[in-house]
């Protein structure tokens, strides 16, 4: 018999190093006179998207489409530290990082454009890469332009941009300032089956809801959910390393189980945008807090669906099946 | 010894030893990189490769016996520079995450729909499960399949005159 249960978890969490330990990012900006501008920072994307992100947010302060962006990442050649790619915290340090270098250089279009307009910086505006007197629109001055008048005179149309935010280590009653910069929240509600013969548990849907501060690429978030989600699940369901005497006896795919496109659920997302923190356009990190609330929102679902706490994972088949007879035998 | 074979419409003639997998020659002799090893056991289906229309996973076949086979790998999907519909699909729907799985993705999803141009979503689910990916959580992988086959649909009827 298939029975129907759901269930509800919900998680915050501290990203970024925290806890006082130093925390960083550098990042610089170059406008090139060939009509590029060039965004180098040590930040690794593997896969999470930091670069379509970084890009995004140096275009909204440099009011230029993002098509003229490249990215040079992690060349120790001619990057300074990004910090590493991990504790959730790349858009936030980072973002932050380029939003300020971004900020700098427009400041410094806004400062070169006023001398070649022999102008101030009320007086001029600057959009869409082009520079003018507000009062003589058509008469403008490109950003490349501006770029090559400044290679002239040995100068670079270029600024850099540090973050590097304050945490402290909590007390022996774990109470500080600030552990972390900011905090992200989840809840997310697990729609199950549990078949009573078999002890396999159904994936029917998954409700998501992310206090993330602001989606500054939504695909990508709803990437980070569903990928992190899944990681979730395949712990809460299927994944169990046996170790026997030290010897992993479980080394490969067909008997170390992850999930496959048959074993998913069905999502839908609430992306919550509180811009509340100190992030890029008040963002926050969504990597890691995507994975936390699966397998407890899951344990909960089995526990609505079939009346049985679990205190351990996965709820393999095997497991709940021998759950669900020990259950039964109690009853009678 | 020599094999030939017929790599995305390429005629190739190589010298192989009886035990070179194809996944090797495809990498290393070819240079076509695109085609990724995971497990090297057939298990995760990263080295996929459509070998006489069939989905295969290259670290499993010994490079003699792909003599003769004529071989698609994710670099011969293109076309005079224009992306097949399914390759756009993967990119419109948001699919690729880190990329290490999506070669043997988009050539599943295109054996799929070769097969089936009108499948429902537990046939894509079903056609897409011998390749494992660990940071999408395919939901996304899903959509653009769908959506390649909705696109090859437009395609054919404009094709078709109608």
């Amino acid at each position: 018999m298939k029975k129907y249960g759901r269930g509800l978890a919900t998680i915050m969490f501290g990203f970024g190093y925290g806890e006082g330990f130093p925390d960083h990012s550098i990042a610089s900006i170059e406008i090139k006179e060939d009509e590029r501008i060039v965004i180098r920072t040590a930040a690794a994307d593997v896969g999470q998207g930091v670069i379509t992100t970084v890009i995004q947010i140096a275009a909204e302060i440099l009011r230029i489409k993002p098509d003229y962006f490249e990215v040079i990442q992690g060349d120790t050649h001619t990057t300074k530290n990004s910090g590493s790619t991990s504790a959730t915290r790349q858009t936030y340090f980072t973002g932050n990082a380029v939003k300020k270098a971004a900020e700098n250089l427009l400041a410094n279009i806004y400062h070169y454009g006023s001398l070649e307009f022999r102008s101030n910086h009320p007086e001029i505006n600057v959009e869409d890469g082009k520079i003018y007197m507000y009062d003589d629109p058509d008469n403008y001055i490109t950003y490349w332009d501006l770029a090559r008048t400044l290679d002239q005179n040995g100068k670079k149309l270029e600024a850099e941009g540090s973050f590097f935010p304050v945490t402290y280590k909590p007390d022996q009653e774990g109470q500080a300032d600030k552990v972390y910069v900011a905090y992200t929240f989840l809840s997310q509600v697990i729609e199950v089956e549990v078949d009573t013969d078999t002890g396999m548990i159904d994936l029917l849907n998954v409700y998501t809801a992310i206090d993330l501060g602001k989606a500054i690429n939504p695909k990508n978030v709803e990437g980070q959910i569903e990928g992190g989600t899944v990681q979730g699940l395949g712990m809460g369901m299927m994944e169990e390393q046996v170790i026997q005497d030290g010897i992993t006896l479980n080394p490969d795919m067909s008997d170390y189980l992850v999930p496959t496109s048959v074993d998913i659920p069905k999502f839908k997302h609430y992306l919550v945008e509180d811009e509340d923190s100190e992030g890029p356009f008040g963002a926050k990190g969504v990597g890691e807090p995507t994975l936390i609330a699966a397998a407890p929102a899951l344990a909960n679902a089995v526990y609505d669906a079939v009346g049985i706490r679990f205190f351990e994972l996965p709820l393999s088949p095997s497991r709940v099946k021998k759950a669900l007879q020990e259950k039964a035998a109690e009853d009678e | 010894m020599q094999i030939t074979l017929r790599v995305n419409g390429e005629e190739r003639t190589l010298d192989v030893t009886p035990y070179t997998r194809l996944l090797d020659l495809i990498r290393e002799d070819l240079g076509l990189t695109g085609v990724k090893e995971g497990c090297g056991k057939g298990e995760c289906g990263a080295c996929t490769v459509i070998m006489n229309g069939e989905l295969t996973a290259s670290c499993l076949v010994p490079a003699p016996q792909a003599d003769g086979a004529e071989i698609l790998t994710i670099e011969g999907l293109a076309a005079d520079g224009k992306l097949d519909p399914i390759q756009e699909s993967f990119i419109e729907a948001g699919a690729v995450q880190c990329g290490f799985c999506i070669p043997g993705m988009v050539l599943a999803g295109k054996r799929l729909l070769d097969e089936n141009p009108n499948p429902n979503e537990e046939d894509v689910r079903y056609g897409l499960s011998g390749n494992i990916c660990r940071c999408t959580g395919y939901a996304k992988i899903i959509d653009a399949v769908m959506m390649a086959a909705d696109k090859l649909k437009v395609e054919g009827s404009v094709n078709n005159g109608e």
